[in-house]
């Protein structure tokens, strides 16, 4: 009997994990090998015809390409913020420091919803404060439309996306730059090493496993992340923010194609289990063996 | 002793409440859209109907409108659902002949109940042989004119195309002097795919343009009259920058700060929109006038047909209180309560005989003009995938159009070979 406890112990999870998160891949799976109508409720042997329908459809190229952008460019710009802030408050200015981190932190704290809905009113072309105060400057000319031309919405999403995203990666780093003995940094100094040196030849190797963790976690959340691009333009205008998650949504609850539906989400699955080997691997690359 | 105890106590609680009065029949009732005004309605409506139906409980629930199509996919889907629910008429088509809306004609008193009704609204509720609701309210769309800027400018709202395209010219200008366009002649609701359409379409109708053929075999928005009406708009965006630049981005939020702001002069828009611009604007003030028509048509402007859109009251299929739902789909949409659409502002127009005859409808702004675009307007297509078709293939690429991807008459060409693709499909 004590033998079996740990096992029963563990029966709880394990039927959890069974019917939140493999039943629904299984049935997914099935789904995207299936020719599913949600009206009649039949679905029928579809193959790899779903597939191919998937790869055939330009729009799932476009999609892949801004996913690619939204998630790649949109990570380095947030780690590259990240760190800049990090370097401010490591410099340990008292009580500035701290407040400042509290306020740095704010976006990571709000619901992407929230965020997604407040970005599309600060972008928004007519009463937007960004546009007032860029075209105040002289930056972009008056009425500027951020979410209403094709050319500027994946970038405006992005640039939400990377405003959320920063402040977890400052932490990070921050945590990261504290953790490095400050032996080195002593020597460097009575070496003669500059500031800037200081920070090429010991900062930055330091936080090399932290900045690999951060850009494979940011890249997975940011390929997955549906909230702030559906909220901010759903895609649009004409799909030029299109990105695989919201596509998904779009095949399968607007075109009503669960089969084609199933088949993307399928993709993403792989997709996305690939990058997470990969940030297993960084991960396990800084332990001790 | 303790623990047994606590079992005997949880128990009882368990039992306790998952027990369920037998004697009282509870019924599901999905509420889409509506602004709050119309919510606070419909909660009276339903607390009066349980006081005066002992027995019954209706558990209401609001739900987005935007979503109404895969919400109530996925829940049919699953066979699961509300027992009542308020959707498009057009609907009708989609969820009736597959069985998930209840031909309410077969209830005994139907024949009676359905002389509360226009006739002609009544038959939007219809596919092939069967009645899938109950009206709730109709929709005409027509042009809205912002008042002030019209006065301002000494115009009068446009009946054809060209004076709606020379007045949206004049009223597109640098109003604060800063050297810089910042109001526009018309304003387009482009970030709403299902919206769009339901904006572009009435151009097409007044034009004379089907949608399908009348057997619902082809695709006929392509003809010349239909690249006219998309060449109409498109010019305005492209050749006279008259249409808000960033309407791709715009709902209904935007499209009504920019007419409350004076921003923008015209918009394609229905009943809900003078009660939308009071809430923000109290006092603001507008045209409402029929969607104009190609200048060679002028003599058929108060008789050419704009696009009906109808909110009905359907009974799941697959409910276990049919009868049930029957009472409460009357009591929500009979003359008593048909007549709140006449007393109170709640977005949209009555659809019973009593109500627009009733002499309250005298004292309803723009009412006759509802009432005459609604007497000769035309739904969309009675087809299951008409609305797939308008969001999905017409939207996208009228709005190619519009913003220089494609010329006019290849865009139509374009979604009619998709659409006639999907129509031989589902053939």
């Amino acid at each position: 009997m004590k033998r079996l406890t740990p096992y029963l112990l563990l029966v709880p999870a394990l039927l959890f994990t069974l019917f939140v998160l493999i039943y629904p891949l299984i049935q997914n799976l099935i789904n995207s090998l299936s020719d599913v109508s949600m009206i009649t409720g039949s679905s029928g042997w579809a193959g790899l015809q779903n597939y191919q329908n998937v790869f055939e459809d330009a729009l799932f190229w476009r999609s892949f390409r801004n996913t690619a952008v939204y998630a790649i460019a949109g990570t380095v710009l947030a780690l590259v913020i990240g760190l800049g802030f990090a370097l401010l408050l490591n410099l340990k200015l008292g009580k500035f420091s701290t407040i400042m981190g509290c306020l740095y932190t704010i976006p990571w704290v709000i619901s992407p919803v929230v965020a997604g809905f407040a970005w599309k009113w600060l972008l928004n072309d007519n009463f937007g404060i960004v546009n007032f105060w860029l075209s105040y400057a002289g930056i972009v000319p008056i009425g500027t439309t951020w979410l209403g031309d094709p050319g500027t919405a994946l970038l405006s999403v992005m640039v939400a996306r990377v405003w959320q995203f920063y402040p977890f990666a400052m932490v990070m780093f921050l945590a990261g730059m504290q953790s490095i003995p400050q032996e080195q940094y002593e020597a460097a100094a009575v070496d003669g090493a500059t500031m800037v040196r200081r920070f090429f030849y010991i900062t930055l190797p330091n936080l090399k496993a932290v900045g690999s963790v951060l850009l494979v976690l940011g890249v997975i959340w940011s390929f997955n992340d549906f909230n702030m691009v559906f909220v901010m333009t759903r895609g649009g205008p004409m799909n030029s923010s299109m990105v695989l998650p919201v596509l998904v949504r779009e095949f399968s609850f607007v075109h009503f194609d669960l089969g084609k539906g199933s088949a993307l989400s399928i993709i993403i699955f792989g997709l996305l289990t690939t990058l997470s080997f990969l940030y297993l691997k960084v991960v396990s690359r800084g332990e001790p063996s | 002793m303790r623990q047994k105890l606590f079992l005997t106590l949880l128990l009882s609680f368990t039992l306790l409440t998952c027990g369920k009065r037998s004697d009282v029949v509870e019924l599901q009732d999905w509420n889409f859209g509506g602004r709050p005004r119309l919510i606070e309605f419909l909660r009276q409506r339903v607390y009066s109907f349980e006081k005066t139906h002992p027995g019954m409980k209706v558990i209401q629930s609001d739900k987005s409108w935007n979503m109404i199509r895969e919400i109530l996919y996925a829940d049919f889907s699953a066979g699961a659902g509300p027992d009542v629910m308020n959707t498009h008429s057009n609907f009708a088509a989609e969820f009736g002949p597959a069985g998930f809306y209840y031909p309410v004609n077969k209830f005994p008193d139907f024949e009676e109940v359905r002389k509360w009704y226009v006739p002609h609204l009544l038959e939007s509720t219809r596919y092939k042989d069967n009645y899938y609701g109950l009206p709730s309210s109709a929709i005409a769309f027509v042009l809205v004119c912002n008042k002030e800027l019209f006065d301002k400018e000494g115009i009068t709202p446009p009946r054809t195309w060209s004076q709606f395209r020379e007045a949206a010219k004049r009223l597109t200008k640098d109003a604060d002097g800063d050297g810089v366009v910042d109001q526009f002649g018309l304003v387009l609701m482009g970030g709403d795919k299902g919206g769009f359409a339901y904006r572009m379409i009435p151009f097409f109708f007044k034009a004379g343009v089907n949608v399908m053929s009348d057997d619902l075999t082809k695709i006929e928005f392509n003809s010349s009259r239909g690249v006219a009406a998309l060449k109409l708009i498109t010019d305005m965006y492209q050749v006279d920058h008259s249409i808000t630049p960033g309407f791709l981005a715009y709902t209904h939020s935007e499209i009504n700060d920019l007419f409350c702001s004076n921003k923008a002069a015209m918009s394609i828009e229905g009943p809900w929109f003078r009660g939308m611009v009071d809430d923000k604007s109290p006092g603001k003030d507008m045209y409402v006038v029929a969607v104009p028509v190609p200048d060679d048509m002028i003599g058929q402007y108060e008789t050419a047909p704009t696009l009906q859109d109808m909110v009905m009251y359907s009974i799941n299929a697959h409910s276990k209180h049919l009868n049930e739902a029957w009472e409460l789909l009357k009591y929500l949409r009979n003359d008593e309560a048909d007549m709140f659409w006449m007393t109170q502002d709640l977005g949209a127009t009555a659809t019973t005989l009593h109500a627009l005859n009733s002499p309250e409808a005298q004292s309803v702004k723009d009412i006759q003009l509802y009432i005459n675009e609604l007497s000769h307007a035309r739904p969309w297509p009675p087809h299951p995938s008409m609305i797939a078709i308008a969001s999905n293939v017409f939207t996208p690429y009228c709005q190619r159009a519009i913003v220089g991807e494609l010329s006019p008459k290849a865009a139509l060409d374009q979604a009619a070979k998709e659409a006639q693709h999907i129509l031989d499909a589902k053939k």
